[in-house]
């Protein structure tokens, strides 16, 4: 039985290579049949919001990245309720189907996984 | 599976601290290296927050990088040396780093 993974990723798809390194990291991992699970907290919310453009900044969107998570076996995506509140993003349309959890949620969430990766 | 919460970056400049301590459960333990020592502050907020972690929550610092800026040790918290923060890491089921 493979150990199973939980990836937080708690920066802005903007700010660094972390949102990206986060993602290859879900995506490698998908691609090898590990349990992974996926958790969107703090500025990482941000990689959730709807008709980013990505060549304003010259950068490469990770929107389609994002989308790919479901066909690498990457089903299990969570985002902080928290977060999402603090951030003005409740309520609205999110580029993928992650399900919210409040703080004591995340807390099981951690303790489930044999390991952690925080990005 | 009790979890150890690694940070490094100043709780003064950056969220890290807050959120970690918004997610801990009982028995997790909290290790504060680098610029993550200056949360041991005394008379600021980020200190007060982690004092009011519950008894059950281990809080440990790495010793060299309290002594590099001179910060006193509250009695709450353990100091550890290197190879005191490895036997640290392996007395929890697993080890989660703030990056």
């Amino acid at each position: 039985m493979s150990k199973s993974l939980l990836i937080i990723c708690r920066q802005a798809p903007w700010s660094g290579p972390g949102a990206r390194e986060a993602l290859d990291i879900a995506l490698a991992g998908g691609a090898f049949d590990l349990p992974i699970a996926l958790l969107f907290l703090d500025d990482g919310v941000f990689q959730l919001q709807t008709a980013q453009h990505a060549v304003a900044v010259q950068q490469k969107d990770l929107t389609a990245n994002l989308q790919a998570l479901p066909l690498f076996g990457v089903d299990a995506l969570y985002a902080s309720t928290r977060s999402l509140d603090e951030r003005g993003l409740s309520g609205q349309p999110l580029s993928l189907p992650v399900q919210a959890l409040d703080d004591t949620a995340l807390t099981v969430l951690i303790a489930q996984h044999d390991q952690v990766i925080t990005l | 599976m009790a979890t150890l919460h690694m940070l490094s970056h100043s709780p003064f400049s950056d969220s890290r601290l807050v959120s970690c301590l918004r997610l801990l459960g009982p028995g997790d333990g909290v290790l504060l290296t680098g610029d993550a020592t200056y949360a041991m502050q005394p008379d600021t907020a980020q200190w007060q927050a982690l004092s009011l972690m519950p008894e059950s929550i281990s809080l440990f610092a790495l010793e060299e990088d309290l002594h590099a800026r001179h910060l006193a040790l509250p009695p709450r918290v353990k100091a550890l040396d290197y190879p005191g923060f490895v036997e640290c890491c392996t007395a929890f089921a697993k080890v989660n780093t703030w990056l």
